[in-house]
C-alpha cells in the first residue's frame, strides 16, 4: 500500500518535470507568436511560407535542405578528416614524449590563431573553392579532438599502466588496450566540441563567400532583409545540430556503457 | 639449504625516495611453493617493497632475484593483486578477468576453461557482463583476485587485497587463496596490517619495523590446516606477533 502511494508519488513528480520542459518550449513559441503580431518580426507562419516559398524559387538552384545538405557536406568531410587525422595526432602527442616536446610548441601556436583568421590566407593561396572552405572547417574541428585526446592519454592513471607491467604488456598492448580506452570520454568530449566548432566556422565561412550553405543563406537574408529567410536558417541548423548531439550521445551511451555512472 | 630451493632471494635491499629512507638492507630468501605473509605498521614500506619486487620501481641499492635472475616481469609470470581497486572500469566482469590472458596470448579454449573456472570459485557467473561500478567494492575487488589467479603464477603477489572486504567474504576468500595456493603450488607473498589474517594464511610471517623498514623477526607458523582463530596456539601466535609490532 505504501510503497504504491510512493511509487505513485514518483510518477507525479516525473510527470511534472516534463510538464516543465514543455510549458518552456510553449512560452517560447507563445512570446514568438505575441511579439510578431504586434510588430514586423515574422510569425512561425510566414516562416513556413517562405519554407514553401523556397520550394518553387530556389535560391541559386537549392531549397533550404539542398543548402543544409551542402553545409553538411562541408561539416562532414571536414570531421572525417579531423576525427582520423586528429585522433592519430592526439595519441602522438599524449603518448610520445619526444613528439609531444617537438611539436607541441607549434599545435599551441596554430590553436592560439582562431580559424577565421585564416580565410586571407586559404582565399589567396586555394581561391573560393569548395577546398579552401573545408579546409578552414578542418582548422576549427581539429584543436578541439587533439587537445582532448591529448589530455585523456597523457593522464591515464599509473594504476592501470601498472596492472600492464604487471602482466608485461608491451608498448602497443598499453596504447590499444590501457590508455586509449580509458582516455574514450575525453576523446569522445573532444569529438562532441570539434562537432560543434565545426558547425560555427562553416557558417562564417560560408557567409564570408560561398554560393551555397546555410550560412550563404543567412548572409543572403541579411542583404535583402529576409528576415522569415534568416530564420529559417537558423532554425534549419539548430535543428541539425539538436539532432547530432542526441546522435552521439545515444552512439556514447551504447559504445562505452561504463561511462554512464558519471551521469 | 640449497640456493636452487628459493623462488625469491632478496640482497640488501634499500631504497630511498629522494631524502626518505623507505627500505634499510633487507635481505631474505622465499622458498618455492611457501606462503609469506609480511606485517608491519601502517606506512612502513609494506607496498614499496612489494613494488620492488615486480621492478614498478627501482631499488636505491641492492639485488633481487626471482629464479636467480634479477626480478623481472617480463621474464616470470608474475601476478599482482593491488590495494586499490584496479578493475579496469571499461571492462566487463568477465572481460577483465581476460585481460592477462589476451596480453600473454594464452589460447583462447585455455582461457575459456580458466574463465568459467575462476567465475565459478569466486561466485562471479551472474555478474559476468556487469561492469566494475556497477558491483560493490568487495565484489570489484574479487575481480582483481580472480585476474590474478587466473594467470596460474610462478609468484603471486598481494598487498593488502582483503583491506576493504566484510569479515565474513575475508574469511571465505582467506580460504580461496589457500585452496588455490595448494593447488597451483605457487609462491605467494602476501601484505596486510592484520594480524591474524597473517597468522591464519602464512607459513612464515615477516616482521618489519617501522620506517626505514628492516626486518624485525621471521615467525614460523606451525599450525596444521585448515587453521582455527580461536585455537589458543593461534591466539599465542597472534600475541606473540601483536607484541612484536608493538614494541619498538
Amino acid at each position: 500500500m505504501k510503497i504504491m502511494t510512493v511509487k505513485k508519488r514518483e510518477r507525479h513528480k516525473n510527470t511534472f518535470y516534463q510538464i516543465l520542459s514543455v510549458a518552456s518550449v510553449l512560452g517560447l513559441i507563445g512570446l514568438w507568436i505575441y511579439i510578431s503580431s504586434t510588430s514586423r518580426f515574422p510569425t512561425p507562419g510566414d516562416i513556413w511560407e517562405r519554407m514553401i516559398k523556397m520550394f518553387q524559387y530556389p535560391i541559386k538552384g537549392k531549397n533550404i535542405f539542398g543548402h543544409l545538405l551542402a553545409s553538411l557536406q562541408r561539416v562532414m568531410i571536414a570531421l572525417s578528416f579531423c576525427w582520423t587525422f586528429g585522433l592519430a595526432f592526439g595519441i602522438l602527442l599524449g603518448w610520445n614524449q619526444k613528439c609531444r616536446a617537438f611539436l607541441e610548441p607549434l599545435f599551441s601556436a596554430f590553436r592560439a590563431v582562431p580559424p577565421l583568421a585564416w580565410i586571407p590566407l586559404i582565399t589567396l593561396w586555394f581561391g573560393i573553392g569548395e577546398f579552401p572552405k573545408i579546409l578552414i572547417v578542418i582548422m576549427g574541428g581539429l584543436p578541439p579532438i587533439v587537445v582532448n585526446t591529448q589530455a585523456g592519454i597523457a593522464n591515464v592513471q599509473q594504476l592501470y599502466l601498472d596492472v600492464g607491467t604487471i602482466f608485461h604488456a608491451n608498448r602497443r598492448q598499453m596504447l590499444f588496450q590501457i590508455a586509449l580506452p580509458s582516455a574514450l570520454d575525453a576523446v569522445l568530449a573532444g569529438i562532441k566540441n570539434s562537432m560543434s566548432s565545426a558547425w560555427v566556422v562553416v557558417l562564417a565561412a560560408e557567409m564570408l563567400g560561398g554560393k551555397s550553405g546555410v550560412g550563404f543563406l543567412i548572409s543572403r537574408g541579411m542583404d535583402s532583409m529576409d528576415m522569415p529567410l534568416i530564420l529559417l536558417a537558423m532554425i534549419a541548423i539548430g535543428s541539425v545540430s539538436a539532432l547530432f548531439a542526441i546522435a552521439l550521445n545515444t552512439i556514447e551511451r551504447i559504445a562505452c556503457p561504463w561511462l554512464l555512472k558519471k551521469k | 639449504m640449497e640456493q636452487t630451493e628459493y623462488k625469491v632471494r632478496v640482497e640488501h635491499l634499500t631504497k630511498y625516495f629522494g631524502d626518505l629512507h623507505v627500505l634499510d638492507d633487507i635481505s631474505f630468501n622465499i622458498r618455492k611453493g611457501e606462503f609469506l605473509c609480511v606485517v608491519g605498521p601502517t606506512g612502513c614500506g609494506k607496498t614499496t617493497f612489494l613494488n620492488l619486487l615486480t621492478r614498478i620501481i627501482a631499488p636505491t641499492s641492492g639485488e633481487l632475484y626471482i629464479d636467480g635472475i634479477p626480478a623481472d616481469p617480463k621474464k616470470h609470470n608474475l601476478a599482482f593483486v593491488f590495494q586499490e581497486p584496479s578493475a579496469m572500469p571499461w571492462l566487463t566482469v568477465e572481460k577483465n578477468l581476460r585481460f592477462g590472458l589476451e596480453i600473454k596470448k594464452i589460447p583462447k579454449d585455455e582461457a575459456d576453461r580458466r574463465v568459467e573456472e575462476i567465475l565459478k570459485l569466486l561466485g562471479l557467473g551472474d555478474f559476468r557482463n556487469f561492469y566494475p561500478h556497477q558491483l560493490s567494492v568487495s565484489t570489484a575487488q574479487r575481480i582483481i583476485i580472480g585476474r590474478a589467479f587466473i594467470m596460474h603464477p610462478d609468484l603471486l603477489l598481494m598487498d593488502e587485497p582483503y583491506g576493504q572486504m566484510d569479515i565474513k567474504l575475508r574469511f571465505y576468500l582467506e580460504d580461496e587463496v589457500i585452496k588455490l595456493w595448494k593447488e597451483l603450488k605457487s609462491t605467494v607473498v602476501f601484505i596486510t596490517h592484520n594480524i591474524e589474517e597473517a597468522v591464519y594464511l602464512a607459513d612464515r610471517v615477516l616482521i618489519l619495523t617501522n620506517k626505514p623498514a628492516s626486518i624485525k623477526e621471521e615467525v614460523i607458523i606451525d599450525l596444521p590446516r585448515p587453521r582455527d582463530v580461536v585455537d589458543s596456539k593461534f591466539i599465542a601466535y597472534r600475541k606473540y606477533i601483536t607484541d612484536q609490532i608493538k614494541w619498538w
